[in-house]
This record gives C-alpha cells, structure tokens and sequence, in this order.
C-alpha cells in the first residue's frame, strides 16, 4: 500500500483518542472550560450506560461571544493563552485548544452559550464534527454542553469501555477531584437523574470533603500548616489530611494538586505516604488533599495530553516540601483518637471544651485538632487484662495499650541514644555465637556497622557462624536472641535498617501485653509518655491511646 | 478417713505445700491437695509436676483412707478458724470431706487420692547431707545471678557441683556469674553435677523454718529428679536438662586495679546513684583512684541522667594498682552488694571493658564476676 496522506476526518478521530478516552474525560475537558471560564457554579448531568448516551455540563462561566462559537469547535483554537511565551506562566487548566474539537470528533454536541454582554445566546449543533444546525436561544450567562452518543462511531473505542457502573464512577471521580481542588464552585453532579454530589461551595475545603467523603471522615481532617507560603510566597503547600485514625486501604484518597490541577504524580503520592511513616499499620494508606501552589515556571504541565502528568523543574524540593508540611501537621496534630459510634446525631470532637452537638454541616465545622504533643494530665484508674491502662483525663476515659505505648517511649529513647552516640551497651560475660543462613550470613555481614551502633558488637567467627560480645543494654535481660533473629530474618524493605533496629529493640526491649503493673510503673509509662514526641502510635503505626468522649459515654447512658 | 488435728499444725502445714500447687494448669487436680491419713499422722502434698511438697502434721488417726481437695479453699477456710482441733472425716461415697471446728462445719467435694499424680520416689543415686545455714547462704548468694528470660533454660538453673565433701553452687545469666562453695557433712560417694531450677531453690529457701539444722540431699541424675528431705516437710523437683557452660574460664585469673572498701557504704553509694540511672538501663560509673603517699585512696560512685541531673559519691578505699573507670549496670551491683552480709569486699578490675570480681575479704568461698556497661566517660 503506497503511503498517503491521511484523510482529515481519520485524523481528527485518531487525535481525538488521545484526549477522548471515556466519558469521564469528556466531563473532565468540559468541567475544566467551565473552571476557566470562571464559572462558580457547575453542574454535571450523566443519563444512560455511563454517559455514553449524554452528558450535560451547565455552568454560570464567562460563555462564548456568538461570534466565536463555531471557532471554538475547530482544533487548535483557544482564548487561554496567545503566544508561546504564555505556556510558561500559565495558570489555566487548559491551553490546547483541542477538547472541543476532540469532542465533536467522536460524538454529537449541542452548546448554548451567552456572554454577560449579549442579550440572547447562541446555539450551535454538530455531527461528526460538522455543524449541522445554528442559531439563536436565550441563556442567562454561561455554557451548557449536551454531549450525545459518544463513540457511536467509534465502535471501536465503544467497544474498550467498561461497565456503565465503572464509568458512571469514572465521572464521579473526576468531579469529586474537581470539586476539592476548587471548593469555592458549587459542583452538582447527577447521574441518570440521581444527585449523587452537591458541595456548597463556600471555598472552605472542609465543607467539601465532607461532602465527597462524608461528615466522620471530614471531622478526622487536619488542615496542612503550610510550609512557606508567607505572605503568598510560592511554593507553599495548603490542604487538609488525615489524621492517623483514619487510614484506607488503597491510595485512591490521596488527591494531590499542582496549582490546583489534579496530577498522578507517584512521586509525590509517596512524599505523602512517607510523612505518614510509623503512624499507620501496614498496607494503610492515608486520607489526603494536598494543593501545591507553585510559580508556573517551575512546573511543565505541557508533558501529557490529558495534562494528568507534570513536571517539575526540582522534584526533590517539591517532594521534601510536601513531605515535610504533612509530617509537621501530623505531628503537631494528632489527636487522641476517640471511639465513637456516628449515629443519629454528628457529634463533633472538640477536645479540651467537652462535646457539641454541631447539626449537620454547622457554618463553621469545627477540626479535630488537640496539639498531640501535650497529652491531657492523666490520672490511672487501673489496669485491665494485664494489658490496657486504664485513665482518667479532663474530657474523658482513656485507654493506653501499655505494649504499644512502652514501645513508643522505648523507640525515642533508642532515637536519642543514638543521635548522641549514648547508646548504653551491656558486655556479654562470654560471648554467643549464633548461625546465620546464607541469606541472613550477607545481611549481617553488610550491617555489621549498623549494629554497633545500636550495641551489638558481632564478629564474624568462622563460615556461617557469627559472635556476639555486647548487646543493648535494654535488651539485657530480655531475649535479644529472638530480636536478632527476626531482624536478620526480615525482608530488605524500603524503611532503612537503623528504624528497623530501632523497631526492633523497642519492641522486645518494652513491657508485654499480660503483665502486671503496678501503680506507680503505670504513672511513670503515662509521665514518660506524655513526653515523647508522637505519642499517639507505636513505631509500627498501631494506636497508643484511645480516647472516650464523656459527652459519648452519657449519651450511651442516656444522661443526655 | 477420720482423724483429728490440731488449727495450727494443718494451717502451717497447708501453706507449706501450698508453694507448689499449681495456678494454671491443664491439669485440674492439681489444684487440689492430697490428704492421706497414715498411722498417726496426717500427710499433706501438692505438685505442679515440676516441683512436688509434702508434709506431715500430727493426728490422732481412728480410720485411714486419702482424698484430695481444692488446696486454696481448704488453706482459706482452715486459716479462718479459730485455734482448736478440727474433726476431720471422708464420706467415701461422695466423696466429700467434712470439717468439724469448735462450731463450724464444712464440707468440701473432692476427687479421688488415686487420680492425684504420684509424687516421685527418687533413687539415692547421689545422696549426702548438708548444713541448712550453709546451704541457705549458697542459695542467697548465687540465685538471683540466675538468667529470669528462658532462651538458654540451662542459664534458669543453678549448678550443683557434688565433689567429695564439697558442693559448689554456680549462676549466670550471661553478663554474671556467682560462684559460692560449701561444705557437706557426708561426703558423695562419687562426684556429680546437675543443675536445679533457680525457682526451686528459691521456695527451698523460702519455706526452712527455724528448728531445722541438716538437710538430706538426694538425686538420681538418670531421672532428672533432686529430692530435699527436711524435718518438716519434702520437696522433690524435676532437674534442668542440658550442659552448664564451663565457667571457670569466664574468671579472670589476674588484675591491674584492686580496691577494698566497706560492703555497706558501697551498697548506699550504689543504691544513690542507680536513682539518678533510673531512667536509662542504670549505668553506675565507677572511678577507682590510688592514693598518692598521704592522701587515702578512693572510690566515686556516680551517675547522671541526660537533661535531669547527676549524683557522685566518694568512698574510701584502700587500692593497689592503676587508676581505672568502669560502668556497671547498678542492679547488678546491688544484687551480689546486698548478698555480702557486712565488712570489707574486694573489687578487681583490669580495664574498662574486662569483667569486674568481687569478692568478700576474709573469705575465699565466694566470687562474682560482673561484666562492665559500655559508655562515653
């Protein structure tokens, strides 16, 4: 077959593949136009096997003059930037010109649109990319986009699509995201005639998570103290996380934003993850809405059709801001997670004033937040099962998990030894030999060093066989046999071997579930802990404390 | 079974063997205690299977027979009665034993005697005789260097070396060794060594009353069993089965620094400063300083705890040699300070990463050896 040029339709639709993958994209490339045209209000309707029959954005935006419409259907047309030098400042969502002319490529499109100055709007019908009807319709100002019969002739692309159930939350997926990255739109999405979301949008971004995510969730959110940012300096991180209670079982929830566009960054999803090193257990991931402002020269977002990639100019510097504004928040907030049933009322927690009954979504709802650095002044009730200390504070009942608490305090000691190089070291009056497999022989071979640190002084003694000449004095009367062990027996993960030592020796170094305390070994773990750093969880994530609201504990009395 | 006794003899005998009935168990019956009524005495025994007690208390007998009883409701109900003979008789049918005291009366379920484990007879494979003073200090003197963490079960133990007419008891729990010697009355036929749960020992110690001068020592190392035979009461108890490492290299046969000073003030300087270690893992520096020709020489004692404070006190001592700084962990110095009843006690050092001795001056039948902390001085 003799090479040709392409016929301009084939083109179109090939093109149009890049951008037009799903419905959801569609919604995405619409609701975008609508932000950038400054719309406060957007609303989204899908009818019928996943918005492949129609899908309708309504917004209150700028509109289109009546002049202009039928040249915003053809590709590579736009208002948002001019020149090539605007790609580098940009700070609209969208700059390509191709969504529209992408759209009209595999679907039917009807756009009514009206300006402020305009007294009637204009309307506008194509097919194929083909105008086929035009005239005048009256609107208040803005733009509604009917998008009819995607890909029906594509059936190719049709063919590729998944379930309507799958797409229909492809959708809301893409107008939750949306709706976080820009809390001051009032968003509506309804789905074959359901409405499935409406945010307020009173630009506080609390108000909108609770009403993607729900109202137990949003009251367990932090907002970032960010970092910077002084006086509208960039780069400065803003957002709102959550606080170690609530963790999710997959990183669907972490929305990271660049100048408030939705990005997958892994990258910067791991920064997020990272700052939540120790807090949460494994295989838990976080609850995030992390928006990076930076200046729009230090970010390509010119990389992806779709724009879901960026680029930053220093990733490493994005990467340790982000990181280090959650962490700072995390550490500075956390809260003494509370038990508590949300039933019929929404109960807000509000530490430290007792317990309010807000109603729901109260003008101002109130954070979570106790700065987690002072714990309450405690006072020991007692132990049960030999295993939970049981304490009273200001607002309410405590229960410590005296394993996991030690471990804690156990781990920052072990920290601070060893930031100063004090780490206490008990001689072995013989020394222990002990036997390594292959495996374990290389990885106490490499760490040798490392273990000296932390006081176990090993030598190699023969093929596979090691001795032992001084182990940490914390472990001394403990079996640090079984700690090394595991140690040597644990995969290389990601942490790096110094925390899993230090993990190591806290945990078999720190008092035992079913043993018995006495009063005053109680108040001293409760004073010890009340001055460690992150009192809140052990090394490895799991709570040390669990609080009970008295305002709960009279409801579940009925004193209320 | 019909006997009468008296409160006090079956009080004091109860909780006798109570130290060896069993609290968790899979095993019910031994909960309970074995009665037996034999001529003219009553026999008392519980076991946990690893340690068995018996005793026996006087009692007018008229009818023999055995029965076994939940020990701890019996050992409380008989502690409550007044002091007075108690009517003590079996129904065999339904097994239950009546109690008749001055005007209480109660009655106990119980299981049958036969399905009470046996307590063992131990063959006199080794057998020999020894003071109750001297064995009591041997015990003191060594058992809490005995490891409390069951990793090395042999190191929960503490070795009885029989050799002629000299036992040599031995603890160490990998960072000490207590070695104590005394001497038998009745020599062993033939040397040998076994070693004894530390626990053993301690409830040995423990229940010796005042009255009691020679204990009877018996073991059959095929069985693993030692068998304790005292006026008042028997203790038999499974052996710890393994190798006790060879110690006698562990002791450093020469030292550079020797200090002596006075049991009592070391234990109080040791005792102030291990407060100030609290926080930590108890680290007591020790400074050991030889006198010039008219200053004494001395001893500092300190500790210091980061970012809270510090303690340091002095004591006189008489030392030869160089001057050297060692820390210990302060229980550990305690421990062996606290077992040397009272006079001068010698420290001897070589450097500060070589095992510490210490020894009582005047005596040569005990030695402890320490191994040092590590620290920044």
């Amino acid at each position: 077959m003799p090479i040709r040029v392409l016929d301009p339709q084939v083109i179109s639709r090939i093109a149009a593949g890049e951008v037009v993958e799903r419905p959801a994209s569609v919604v995405k490339e619409l609701v975008e136009n609508s932000l950038d045209a400054g719309a406060t209000q957007v609303s989204v309707e899908v009818r019928g096997e996943g918005g492949v029959n129609q899908l309708r954005v309504i917004d209150n935006g700028s509109g289109i003059p009546s002049d202009e419409v039928e040249l915003a259907f053809a590709r590579y047309t736009t208002s948002k930037i001019a020149s090539l030098d605007d790609l580098g400042s940009l700070l609209s969502l969208g700059f390509r010109g191709e969504a529209l002319f992408s759209i009209a490529a595999v679907a039917e499109v009807d756009i009514v649109t009206c300006t402020a100055d305009e007294v009637i709007g204009s309307y506008l019908s194509l097919k194929g990319g083909e105008v086929i009807n035009r005239g005048s319709q009256g609107r208040s100002p803005g733009t509604t986009v009917t998008v009819s019969h995607l890909f029906r002739r594509v059936p190719a692309r049709l063919k590729f699509l998944k379930s309507p159930t799958t797409e229909n939350s492809h959708i809301a997926n893409v107008v939750s995201r949306y709706a976080l990255a820009f809390p001051e739109v009032r968003f509506r999405l309804s789905i074959d005639g359901r409405e499935t979301l409406r945010t307020p949008g009173s630009g506080r971004l609390l108000d909108t998570m609770a009403k993607v995510y729900g109202l137990e969730l949003a009251q367990n959110m932090l907002e970032i103290k960010s970092q910077g940012g002084k006086g509208g300096v960039l780069p400065m991180v803003t957002g709102m996380i959550g606080s170690p209670v609530i963790n999710r079982s997959n990183r669907d929830y972490i929305s990271l934003l660049v100048n408030r566009r939705w990005v997958g960054n892994r990258r910067l999803v791991w920064a997020v993850e990272q700052a939540y090193h120790g807090l949460l257990g494994v295989g838990k991931h976080p609850v995030a809405v992390v928006n990076v402002s930076l200046s729009p020269q230090e970010v390509d977002v010119n990389i992806h059709p779709t724009k879901a990639e960026v680029k930053f100019r220093d990733e490493g510097a994005v990467f340790s801001l982000v990181q280090r504004a959650v962490r700072n928040t995390l550490v500075e907030l956390t809260p003494v997670p509370e038990i508590s049933k949300l039933a019929t009322t929404y109960r807000i927690a509000e530490p430290g004033r007792g317990i309010s009954t807000a109603t729901y979504l109260s003008p101002s709802l109130p954070l979570a937040q106790t700065p987690a650095a002072s714990l309450p002044v405690l006072r020991i009730i007692g132990q049960f099962r030999s295993s939970y200390i049981i304490a009273e504070g200001p607002d309410g009942l405590y229960l410590i998990d005296q394993h996991a608490a030690h471990e804690r305090i156990r781990f920052e000691q072990i920290k601070e030894q060893r930031l100063h190089r004090q780490v206490e070291v008990q001689g072995l009056l013989e020394p222990v030999t002990i036997e390594a497999s292959p495996q374990q022989k290389e990885r106490l071979r490499t760490r040798l060093d490392n273990l000296a640190e932390f006081g176990f002084v090993i030598e190699p003694f023969g093929e596979k066989t090691f001795l032992v000449r001084t182990v940490p004095a914390l472990l001394a009367a403990r079996d640090w046999r079984a700690m090394l062990r595991e140690l040597l027996d644990s995969a290389e993960g990601k942490e790096d071997w110094e925390e899993r030592i230090m993990m190591l020796i806290a945990c078999h170094s720190a008092i035992r579930a079913g043993q018995l305390l006495s009063d005053s070994e109680m108040d001293e773990l409760v004073r010890q802990l009340e001055q460690v750093a992150i009192p809140n969880t052990c090394p490895h994530g799991r709570p040390t404390i669990i609080r009970f609201g008295l305002g709960q504990l009279n409801r579940e009395f009925g004193r209320t | 079974m019909k006997l009468i006794c008296l409160q006090e003899n079956l009080n004091r005998g109860l909780n006798v063997v109570g130290k060896a009935v069993a609290t968790r168990t899979t095993l019910p019956i031994t909960n309970n205690v074995l009665l037996v009524a034999e001529q003219s005495r009553l026999k008392l025994a519980a076991t946990n299977l690893e340690m068995a007690i018996s005793c026996w208390i006087g009692a007018k007998v008229e009818e023999e027979g055995a029965i076994t009883v939940p020990a701890r409701l019996l050992t409380e109900f008989i502690n409550s009665l007044p002091s007075d003979n108690i009517a003590v008789s079996l129904s065999p049918h339904t097994k239950t034993l009546e109690l008749k005291c001055a005007r209480f009366e109660a009655r106990i379920s119980g299981i049958d005697a036969q399905d009470f484990p046996p307590i063992p007879k131990v063959e006199p494979v080794l057998a020999t005789k020894v003071e109750v003073k001297a064995l009591q200090q041997g015990i003191t003197r060594v058992v809490f260097a005995a490891a409390t963490e069951e990793s090395r079960p042999v190191l929960t133990g503490i070795e009885a070396d029989f050799n002629g007419d000299e036992l040599t008891l031995a603890a160490a729990d990998g960072f000490r060794l207590a070695v104590h010697k005394l001497s038998l009355i009745t020599p062993v036929s033939q040397p040998g060594k076994v070693i004894i749960p530390a626990r053993t020992l301690m409830e040995l110690n423990r229940l010796i009353a005042d009255g009691e001068e020679t204990v009877d020592i018996t073991i059959d190392p095929q069985k693993s069993q030692v068998l304790f035979h005292l006026k008042s009461f028997e203790l038999v108890s499974q052996l710890v089965q393994g190798t006790f490492p060879n110690y006698t290299q562990l002791i450093p046969q020469s030292h550079t620094t020797r200090a002596v000073v006075d049991v009592a003030t070391f234990l109080r300087a040791t005792k102030t400063a291990s407060i100030f270690a609290r926080d930590g893992s108890g680290i007591v520096r020790l400074m050991l300083t030889p006198g010039k020709e008219l200053t004494p020489g001395k001893m500092t004692v300190s500790a210091r705890a980061e970012e809270v404070g510090d303690d340091v006190g002095e004591i006189d001592a008489a030392i030869d040699g160089d001057e050297v700084k060692i820390a210990f962990n302060g229980r550990y110095l305690i421990d062996v300070l606290g077992v040397i009843p009272q006079g001068q006690v010698a420290l001897e050092l070589i450097n500060s990463s070589s095992p510490g001795v210490i020894r009582p001056v005047g005596g040569d039948n005990y030695i402890h050896i320490v191994m040092p902390m590590f620290v920044q001085w």
